[in-house]
């Protein structure tokens, strides 16, 4: 183990990719527009076009990317680890789905209209629902696949009852948003999504990150971490409620983007040596970095309009699970 | 269910050949346009069908006209039982429903989508002739001209407008609503677009092309939806905060009829409102970046 230094490199260089791919996600767009002048106005607080254009379009829409990807990297991490399950991951076991039904039905129901903290309440009422509901599966001493039919199960009946929900919802234009809250997206999002559901996904990453030295005496199973001094039932309200918080304030700005949280911990894992206390911090920062990156892509790629952003993850993370799983049958589970 | 379609194709045998001719008294709309024509072109008696869109205020500009008429959801079960001796549909909407109407031997008439004003005109006409209605139909025609005819006349400096939709979409090129800005004296900045009539827009085009005024086809009682969120995003408050935004319901000039004439006042007043050498909403890129 090359210990500290190592590490300390390691999130150094995440952070640094993280940081230039923000820079690179403000640059692009759709319109052209003169940068430096749109940053010395925002600046001094001149109200001009260019101004405008960087601090109410581009700034939220690299503000969520990395956010949202920081908050799937990390929960993807954790629920590896605590389930000490290589699939657990909040799209595919389902919590993303769940959160997208939490955060439909605040919105199109005029909650949010009233109460505007209702759409990431209702995304992290659903997420939390179902990490409860996948660690009381996992804890019973399930294998890698009774997780996995439960978050197809969960998965299938999210999806099902968000559909349900836009079909019953008063507007026209509800039934056609599915894919939003099933993709994801962070096309036109403002400063006021990012009000909303930032302050949650910190409050969630910071519950997460602070369960990492628990993670690293899991690996020895719960009760030789229990027996090092560790309270398990901590680390499970720790992970739960950090997942439920940053997933379901995610999911409620951005949809549901998939396979972020599976892949980026299976990337970062050999880097860190593989201890999992470790892995949270550098899986966040590669989950934003990815996310940011997919974004990027999307305005890059010439369709109008433009691609949603699950489409583009999806297109890496699925490939990636299955040759996992491929993998996963003949280690044997 | 067989024998009632059998029982209903021997009426349609039975009826004469030149039911063509005739003033038809049964007639079911499958289309909101459609619906708004028939409404106000023939007697409520005649109207068998409307669809239900044309019930809700928000939407439809016939909403009282439509509640003392049966409603349809532009499906076949509904209209055949109607046993209609004309079915209006529009040619891009309910096009299975169309289909088996025409092979039961009903005789069903489509509705393009006009692109222009003479083209609303024209569709105006040719559904009052259908319904035997030639003279109300002119009359209708007569009123929107004359409406837009009294409007103050179009300034030499066109100022430039961009209309924004749910979700994102415009009027582009080739669309009623170009026609009506042309018509009140605007420049339509996304007919320079290369996008079809219902082009879509970033809001990042909008906003560094600086309209003149900016057209917002919402209601303002709509049910949320992401799409009309999209209508309310922080980045055209700066529009608003000027008096260079015009909300103007897309029910007056979605379709050929009376509203286009209102829509053209609204847009005219909001015109003179900016009167040349008024303070642009911001300073920065000139307007017309939008290639």
């Amino acid at each position: 183990m090359t210990g500290m230094r190592h590490h300390r490199l390691l999130i150094s260089g995440l952070g640094l990719l993280v940081a230039l791919l923000f820079a690179v996600s403000l640059l692009i767009g759709y319109a052209p527009l003169d940068f430096g002048a749109a940053l010395s106005d925002l600046l001094a607080g001149r109200e001009s076009l260019p101004a405008l254009v960087l601090a109410e379009l581009r700034l939220p829409r690299a503000v969520l990317g990395a956010a949202v990807g920081f908050s799937l990297g990390v929960t993807g991490a954790a629920l590896q680890g605590l389930m000490r399950n290589p699939i657990a991951d909040p799209g595919i076991v389902g919590v993303s789905g769940a959160a997208a039904l939490g955060a439909v039905v605040a919105f199109y129901f005029g909650f949010s209209a009233t109460f505007a903290l209702a759409l990431p309440l209702g995304g992290l009422i659903g997420a939390g629902v179902a990490t409860v509901f996948l660690l009381m599966v996992a804890r019973s001493g399930a294998d890698t696949a009774t997780l996995i039919l439960a978050g197809v199960a969960i998965n299938a009946l999210a999806g099902a009852l968000t559909a349900l929900a836009l079909n019953l919802a008063p507007s026209p234009y509800a039934a056609l948003e599915v894919v939003f809250w099933l993709m994801g997206s962070l096309a036109d999002r403002s400063l006021v999504h990012v009000a909303l559901a930032l302050p949650f996904m910190v409050l969630g990453w910071g519950l997460v990150l602070a369960s990492a030295r628990a993670m690293d005496a899991l690996t020895l199973g719960e009760d030789a971490a229990q027996s090092l001094g560790f309270s398990m039932q901590r680390v499970r309200l720790l992970v739960v409620g950090g997942t439920a918080a940053a997933v379901g304030a995610s999911v409620a700005v951005a949809g549901a983007i998939g396979f972020v949280g599976l892949v980026v911990p299976h990337l970062v894992r050999p880097l860190v040596g593989h201890r999992p206390g470790r892995l949270l911090l550098a899986s966040g920062l590669a989950g934003a970095a990815l996310t940011l990156g997919a974004d990027i892509a999307v305005r890059l790629i010439p369709t109008r309009p433009e691609l949603k952003l699950g489409v583009v993850t999806a297109i890496i993370g699925a490939p990636f699970f299955l040759a996992m799983l491929r993998r996963l049958k003949v280690e044997g589970p | 269910m067989m024998r009632a379609v059998l029982l209903l194709l021997a009426l349609l045998a039975a009826a004469p050949a030149a039911a063509g001719e005739a003033k038809p008294a049964r007639i079911v709309s499958l289309n909101l346009c459609a619906d708004e024509l028939v409404l106000r072109l023939a007697d409520p008696g005649r109207v068998a069908s409307v669809t239900y869109l044309a019930r809700d205020p928000r939407g439809s500009t016939v909403a009282d006209l439509a509640a003392q008429v049966p409603v349809n959801r532009g499906l076949a079960e509904e209209v055949v039982p109607l046993a209609p001796d004309l079915v209006i549909a529009g040619a891009f909407t309910t096009r299975a429903t169309t289909a088996m109407l025409r092979r039961l031997g009903f005789e069903v008439m489509e509705l393009g989508v006009p692109t222009s004003l003479e083209e609303a005109y024209a569709q105006i006409r040719q559904v009052a002739a259908r319904l035997g209605e030639a003279e109300r139909g002119e009359a209708m025609v007569a009123r929107i001209k004359a409406a837009m005819a009294a409007l103050p006349p179009a300034p030499a400096d066109h100022p430039t407008a961009v209309v924004l939709r749910p979700n994102g979409f415009t009027a582009g090129r080739g669309s009623v609503p170009d026609s009506v800005l042309a018509r009140v004296g605007l420049d339509n900045l996304a007919a320079r677009l290369s996008t079809d009539r219902m082009g879509q827009l970033a809001l990042e085009e909008i906003v560094i092309a600086k309209p003149d005024l900016l057209v917002v086809n919402s209601a303002p009682d709509a049910p949320p939806s992401l799409a009309d969120e999209l209508l309310h995003h922080p980045a055209l408050a700066p529009f608003a905060k000027a008096a260079r935004t015009v909300p103007l319901p897309i029910r007056l000039w979605a379709c050929a009829g009376p509203g286009l004439a209102e829509a053209a006042r609204r847009l005219a007043a909001a015109r003179e409102r900016i009167a040349p050498g008024a303070p642009s909403p911001l300073v920065g890129a000139p307007a017309g970046l939008l290639q």
